[in-house]
């Protein structure tokens, strides 16, 4: 079995190779021998990847510990369900992951394409296999998970206790699948250049698939962050990791991309922008990939020992190299149609929400790099923590916010002060009535408080603004059919996918402002070394050290368990258990916490640690407005369904386009 | 038509210099030296008083708690023959052990106490389980290190690869 996966890694390899150079040379010499044959390559190569992984996987679930990778992270006693997701858990097969699932992905585009648009099409599975290429050369040459131990050992190293949670199945694929689904728009960009079809045809084409991407990418980003909360008990989500930041900033330019894209279809602005940006979001996914398995900056993330991250510059460096010069030779055929016309537009309003977006992440990649910088700079290495990030971004994060109001409703081309006065009177006025109620109930001394005040504030200026913009849809419908409130609204949406859509998931990303305002202003935490019976308060909650639990829970496994009475008011009211786990052949247990999670705050108890006489230290914290974030989570994903939702109008409209295209330029190859 | 152009550069070049005004501010305001203990201690200039950042490997035996207050923690650390007295105050992190290698956030007292405010362990690979099960952490049970199966030490002779 694990012959046939080392040789089929081999084989994907070599047909990776062919069929890339096939594709170009048949593309380039109208060869339609050669198209035939390049075209069977993208199947096999993902054939050759998904039968390698199952390889993998079968060692995993027979515990063949010839296999070094095996060996390394999984044991004879681990849960299946853990021994399926090991084979994401460390460097070699995580690379494999990411090769199946590139490889999957260009096989969804390579039926959905087939045949369809042969001037660009072929180009673009040339980039993917190209791609696939320097992924499958690593894998067989540099980190080959088949590496054999010649005396195969008893028994694996185990699991990291840490990765051993529901999380971890779920968050690394949610997060690979986002990072390579950007590979499909860039793979298509890159093929509009080349081939110069430089209309809107490589946008509309991979729409779908830069929404995709930026999904999984965006609640990868949040699974992350909820794994964080509830595995790690540090009592936070987000520690601005160089990790963290390196998923952070594809998606805020991919953000970014998803807006400006817009603009290029609906008024032919913005070419050169927005190549730039796919190519940027592309090279930021590769640039994450070098952070993590490089080691050149410190962070919690990083794999062992990894030299492959300069694989990963030099990767980069090629792709950035050969995008810009590509840029550069096409720039007279991506002209503008038009020019902008005033700064009160929504054009304009979009041109300022790509500058903020990019400015945050501009702002996380300077931080992330600038140990390196200082170092090579001035020969000192000078760090910067979350109080660099949160200084700089969260000014900015504000005004992305008042622009996310302000966008839906500012008209078209230019906004003039009476439709603007029509627009807008109803969200300001929404925004200026929370500004004075809840001006009593929010402090205003410190730097941050006004920040969460003008958060608040904006919130509501935002959510009037998408309330207006339903309310006028649902109305308008209303007064030309006869239909019921919900009815109409649900009717109007949809019809406009998109736009309705689009407002839930801004709706999502409100709920998520909010919560992180909320539980970084107001939250507080205290710790206490206790012995059963004392007890202490938090913020109205009495917390009372009742006993210490010892449970073998599995052979494998021994829970220490801390029982915490909460009582509020003289009552009460819920009894938590934080523990600690300590597994065989670990010496390093594991928290886990409990949380008591309400619309209001989130009650947050850490077993920190405990001695032989059951004295011990709890801590413990009082996180206000956590589940806004989680709940703006799924609103985000559930306005991201709605958007995606295949469109019969639109397919119609596309088909049409494409017909139309086809007669024009009469496709060259063809059976 | 020239007059809007330039109109628009000037916005956007507003933005971007108020985002870049942002970060250089940022930077100066919360930015932190980061030494192993030697480069601290081969300074010539007197870093008292100032935010450190500090890496080194914990000495061992030196960890010494206040058995009045369990939460204060005096220990040493030390990079290349180099020490130095770190005093910290709260919770201590699962992986803080003996010859473990930590960060420290904080500053340097005019005594040559370091008293840092953040305690964090680094290590290098994180997302391995540990081999060896000698060592204790304060709160471990005493059967976790009973198991040492005989695979487990055939397998230690292996050469060190990537993984």
């Amino acid at each position: 079995m694990n012959d046939i996966g080392e040789f089929t890694l081999l084989v994907a390899l070599a047909t990776a190779l062919y069929g890339c150079v096939a594709y170009v040379m048949s593309a380039r010499g109208n060869r339609i021998d050669l198209y035939l044959s390049a075209d069977k390559t993208p199947f096999i190569v993902w054939a050759c990847i998904a039968i390698s992984s199952i390889c993998l996987w079968k060692a995993f679930l027979t515990d063949d510990f010839s296999l070094q990778y095996v060996w390394a992270y999984s044991n004879r006693e681990l849960d299946t369900f853990y021994k399926v997701s090991s084979f994401w858990g460390g460097q070699k097969g995580s690379l494999l992951f990411w090769t199946l699932l590139l490889s999957t992905y260009m096989l969804v585009v390579y039926f959905q394409n087939r045949s369809k648009n042969l001037r660009v099409v072929p180009y673009a599975m040339a980039i993917m296999l190209a791609i696939l290429v320097f992924f499958l050369f690593l894998i067989n040459f540099s980190t080959n998970p088949f590496e054999r131990i010649p005396l195969p050992p008893e028994d694996g190293r185990g699991l990291n206790p840490l990765l051993q949670n529901y999380w971890m199945v779920i968050h690394p694929p949610t997060l690979y699948l986002g990072y390579v689904g950007f590979t499909v728009p860039f793979a298509f960009a890159v093929a509009a250049l080349i081939s110069k079809n430089l209309d809107d045809g490589w946008i509309r084409m991979t729409r779908k698939w830069t929404l995709i991407s930026w999904f999984f990418l965006c609640m990868g980003n949040l699974f992350g962050a909820s794994w964080a909360y509830v595995e790690l008990g540090w009592g936070g989500y987000w520690a601005w990791d160089p990790v963290e930041n390196a998923a952070f900033m594809p998606l805020l330019i991919a953000t970014a991309f998803l807006h400006s894209v817009m603009i290029q279809e609906k008024k032919d602005m913005m070419k050169v922008w927005n190549m730039s940006l796919i190519l940027l979001t592309f090279a930021m996914t590769i640039f994450g990939t070098f952070i993590t398995r490089s080691g050149l900056i410190q962070s919690v993330h990083t794999f062992d020992e990894a030299t492959l991250g300069y694989y990963f510059l030099a990767f980069l460096f090629v792709i950035i190299v050969a995008c810009v010069a590509l840029i550069i030779s096409r720039l007279p055929l991506l002209k503008s149609a038009n020019e902008l016309d005033s700064f009160l537009s929504r054009e304009s309003s979009f041109l300022f929400n790509n500058l903020v977006l990019l400015g945050i992440a501009f702002a996380t990649f300077w931080g992330t790099i600038f140990p390196i910088i200082s170092e090579a700079v001035r020969g000192v290495k000078i760090t910067v923590g979350p109080p660099f990030y949160n200084q700089v971004n969260v000014p900015i994060g504000l005004a992305l916010l008042a622009l996310i109001g302000i966008g839906p409703v500012i008209a078209w081309r230019r906004a003039t002060l009476s439709n603007l006065k029509k627009n807008f009177l109803k969200p300001l006025i929404a925004a200026i009535v929370a500004a004075v109620v809840l001006y009593p109930f929010i402090p205003l001394g410190s730097r941050t408080e006004i920040y969460t005040y003008t958060t608040f504030v904006l919130c509501v200026f935002v959510l009037a603004s998408i309330g207006t913009e339903f309310y006028k849809g649902t109305v308008s419908r209303m007064g030309l059919h006869e239909e019921s409130v919900v009815g109409a609204l649900a009717t109007v949406t949809w019809r406009n996918k998109r736009r309705y859509g689009g407002y839930i998931v801004h709706i999502g990303v409100v709920l998520i402002f909010a919560g992180i305002a909320g539980s970084q202003a107001y939250g507080t935490h205290t710790e206490k070394h206790l012995q059963p019976g004392e007890s202490f308060e938090i913020r109205g909650y009495t917390i009372k050290y009742e006993k210490l639990i010892a449970v073998e829970a599995t052979n494998i496994k021994t829970r220490i368990i801390a029982q915490l009475a909460v009582e509020r008011d003289g009552r009460r009211y819920w009894t938590g258990h934080p523990e600690k786990e300590f597994y065989k052949g670990q010496n390093q247990p594991v928290s886990e916490v409990d949380v008591l999670s309400t619309w209001k705050e989130d009650l947050y108890m850490i077993l920190a640690d405990f001695r032989e006489d059951e004295s011990a230290t709890i801590k413990v914290y009082v996180n206000p407005m956590v589940s806004w974030m989680w709940t703006g989570g799924w609103i985000i994903a559930f306005g991201t369904m709605i958007s995606m939702w295949p469109d019969r109008l639109e397919q119609r409209r596309r088909l049409d386009r494409v017909r139309k295209q086809e007669q024009l330029f009469p496709a060259p190859a063809q059976e | 038509m020239k007059q809007k152009k330039v109109r628009f550069l000037v916005g956007s070049l507003l933005i971007v210099g108020a985002i870049g005004y942002l970060i250089t501010m940022g930077i100066s305001n919360t930015s932190q030296y980061f030494f192993t203990v030697d480069e601290l201690m081969s300074q010539k200039v007197s870093f008292a008083g100032t935010g450190l950042k500090v890496k080194g490997k914990v000495v061992n035996g030196s960890i010494q708690r206040d058995p009045n207050d369990y939460l204060d923690v005096k220990f040493f650390i030390e990079e290349n023959s180099a020490s130095l007295k770190v005093a910290y105050q709260g919770v201590t992190p699962d992986m803080f052990i003996d010859g473990g290698e930590v960060v420290v956030e904080g500053t340097l007292g005019k005594d040559g106490i370091f008293h840092a405010n953040t305690l964090l362990t680094s290590c290098p690979s994180k997302y391995e389980a540990e081999k060896e099960a000698g060592k204790m952490h304060p709160g471990t049970l005493p059967q976790a290190d009973k198991y040492q199966k005989p695979g487990l030490n055939k397998a230690e002779v292996l050469p060190k690869t990537t993984i």
